[in-house]
């Protein structure tokens, strides 16, 4: 049975490539380019591949401002299907729930257009916030079973069987469909872009940007409005005070010893390094 | 505040709903293999702490199968006023999806101000799901709380941006606020033999579950996870290649400790990701970390930040981790590792005799009742 799986994406500032500024110890945002998140292309991956075993559609799915279409591209190189771009002023400000919200109003709007979907997949949580909320609230909106840290996923009458490691245990699971999956990170390594696919993401243009204008949201419950959270404030991470004593050995035992003597006439380190050498409470007759 | 949330320009999906209307903080435990999480009654110390600011009780949350209440004396002792318990035998498997519901039910009709769970792998999977499911605001992996007593809003604060920024987060129309906060961020509460508390059991009928498990098996032997470790030894790109971890690994071993790594290590498939430290990772409270080969990224060094002391062994002094470090030892760590270890092994053999060798002509600290 083919099927129609959609790939929840995020367009996000390549947060690696953020430096402070040695001077001010600020953040220097300026020229950190835009990219799809990482694990997210995990996501992709895991669809394609069911795709190519059961036939049907991949369809990635985002909300974010038009530049996000050089990401779709990107991943229509990878062999996804179509795209649709969620792209609208009244989304922007929107906060994990308010995000939700409309790519599960996408969701709708995908299948109204192209029919039943299967399976939603999205990547583990995003670099720049890591919240994980986006999967679980976009199945509360839509209504559908979900679960995350998917690390093989397999589809068989009607059902999806999803294995996962959590806390010490392998479990499986299965889910009827449609069903909304998170996938664990590096759990499918993605494919290359090929030069066939990036072709004809430039030719076909197979990816679609509807307006809120299409989705018909009432504008209260996207974007900032529609956010039950706000950002207060924004201040600097405190630093740690730490001893910050460094030394350049003569050689390497040199060095190990001045480390040692370090971390054994310091009363934090003393004793957990002393008992794990000769048992005991670490102070050792002597 | 009376007036503060004006229904017409809320989304119509959202009740309206007077904040001042909720009260109480609540924590929801989790029960892993018939224990109380240990993340679980870490919460309960940022839940008294708002709890007293606000003048409202904290109340503990146990759903489980039958006897699962023995716990509630446990959240109780450790600063819990209250303690709800749902017992069924429909809750002996756990599926986000039940518990979500279940915990959103209670929610609804008793009304809480705020909701804190661990950021656990389960927390991680539902905490999003009751939030929505009571179209109430929810903050991921705070690091502190602050009650602003004019609007008795809750600040949920967390490293948004690189690691490196602090947002404070608030919900001014929706109640409850709902927040999480990872395994080791806050310390457990003291246990207080005096406290006594109200338990409370609730009759429910949880939805039938739409996922089926099909098999749980626990992972072959474990060793002790990071997150529990007093004695990390952490190798990042610096080492090379996975070569490198082999040595830390005899190293850890002999400090009684555990190997961990940087995202960039686990990147490079040298080691396994659930020993990955850092914003993408786990957070880490050893009393000694010691980052071999690790550069000091802010989002490495978010993971790290409860660490007693950090030592580390890097080639390159300009190294932004020299920065925040205890002790740098400036050196490749190809030689410094083996000889740390020679070290370790003549001080494991020899003895305080040895010791005394090592700190010859040093000032010993010593703590009172302790010989040094």
């Amino acid at each position: 049975m083919p099927l129609r799986i959609l790939v929840g994406v995020k367009w996000v500032p390549n947060t690696q490539a953020v430096r402070i500024d040695p001077k001010t110890g600020t953040l220097i945002r300026q020229g950190v380019p835009s990219i799809v998140n990482p694990n997210d292309l995990a996501a992709v991956e895991l669809a394609l591949r069911l795709r190519d075993q059961h036939g049907g559609e991949v369809i990635a799915v985002s909300m974010a401002p038009p530049p996000a279409v050089k990401g779709l591209e990107m991943l229509l190189g990878m062999g996804v299907d179509y795209a649709y771009l969620f792209s609208d002023r009244v989304f922007a400000g929107a906060d994990t729930l308010a995000t939700s919200y409309v790519l599960a109003h996408g969701v709708k709007y995908v299948e109204r257009e192209r029919g039943k979907v299967d399976l939603l997949v999205f990547g583990q949580e995003t670099i720049d916030s890591s919240t994980a909320h986006v999967p679980a609230q976009t199945a509360s909106w839509l209504g559908w079973p979900y679960i995350y840290y998917a690390r093989r996923v397999e589809v068989a009458d009607g059902r999806v069987r999803v294995e996962r490691v959590v806390e010490g245990y392998v479990e499986e699971y299965e889910l009827p469909m449609p069903a909304v999956i998170s996938v664990a990170a590096r759990s499918f390594k993605p494919r290359e872009v090929t030069l066939r696919g990036k072709l004809r993401a430039k030719t076909e243009k197979p990816i679609k940007i509807v307006s809120n204008k299409e989705l018909g949201l009432d504008p209260r419950c996207v974007g900032l409005k529609g956010s039950p959270t706000i950002v207060a404030k924004v201040t600097y991470l405190p630093e740690v005070p730490r001893r910050k004593e460094v030394y350049r050995p003569r050689d390497a035992r040199d060095g190990a010893r001045w480390l040692l003597r370090k971390l054994l006439t310091d009363p934090e380190t003393r004793d957990v390094i002393l008992s794990a050498l000769w048992g005991g409470s670490g102070a050792r007759e002597g | 505040m009376p007036g503060r949330v004006e229904c017409d320009k809320l989304c119509p999906e959202w009740p309206c709903e007077s904040p001042e209307e909720f009260k109480g903080v609540w924590v929801v435990a989790e029960i892993v293999d018939g224990e109380l999480a240990e993340a679980s009654l870490q919460m309960l110390t940022p839940a008294r702490r708002i709890a007293e600011k606000l003048g409202e009780p904290v109340t503990g949350v146990i759903l489980g199968p039958p006897g699962s209440a023995r716990h509630a004396d446990e959240l109780i002792k450790r600063g819990a006023d209250e303690v709800l318990v749902a017992e069924h035998e429909e809750l002996s498997e756990y599926y986000p999806e039940v518990y979500g519901e279940v915990i959103a039910r209670l929610a609804a009709e008793r009304r809480p101000s705020v909701i804190l769970l661990a950021a656990t792998a389960r927390g991680r999977e539902m905490a999003p799901y009751i939030a929505n499911t009571l179209r109430a605001g929810i903050t991921a992996d705070c690091t502190d709380f602050e009650v602003d007593e004019k609007t008795r809003d809750v600040l949920m604060i967390r490293p948004p941006f690189a690691a490196i920024m602090l947002a404070y987060i608030r919900t001014p129309f929706r109640r409850p606020q709902i927040g999480t906060a990872r395994p080791n961020v806050f310390p457990v509460p003291p246990r207080d033999e005096s406290r006594t508390g109200r338990v409370e059991r609730v009759v429910i009928e949880p939805p039938k579950p739409r996922a089926r498990l099909v098999s749980r098996r626990r992972l072959g032997r474990r060793e002790t996870p990071i997150e529990k470790a007093d004695v990390i030894v952490a190798g990042g790109r610096g080492l090379g290649g996975p070569e490198g971890f082999k040595m830390l690994e005899e190293l850890a071993s002999l400090l009684g400790g555990v190997v961990a790594a940087s995202r960039k290590a686990v990147d490079a498939g040298w080691i396994e990701p659930e020993r990955q430290v850092g914003l993408t990772g786990k957070t880490v409270k050893p009393r000694l970390y010691i980052a071999v080969g690790i550069s000091g990224s802010a989002q490495h060094m978010v993971g790290v930040r409860e660490a007693r002391r950090i030592a580390a062994i890097n080639i390159d002094p300009e190294a932004p981790i020299v920065e925040q470090a205890d002790y740098t030892v400036v050196w490749d760590y190809r030689e410094l590792v083996p000889a740390l270890i020679e070290e370790l092994r003549k001080l494991k053999e020899e003895g305080p005799r040895y010791l005394e060798e090592l700190l010859k002509g040093e000032v010993v600290e010593i703590k009172p009742g302790g010989e040094a």
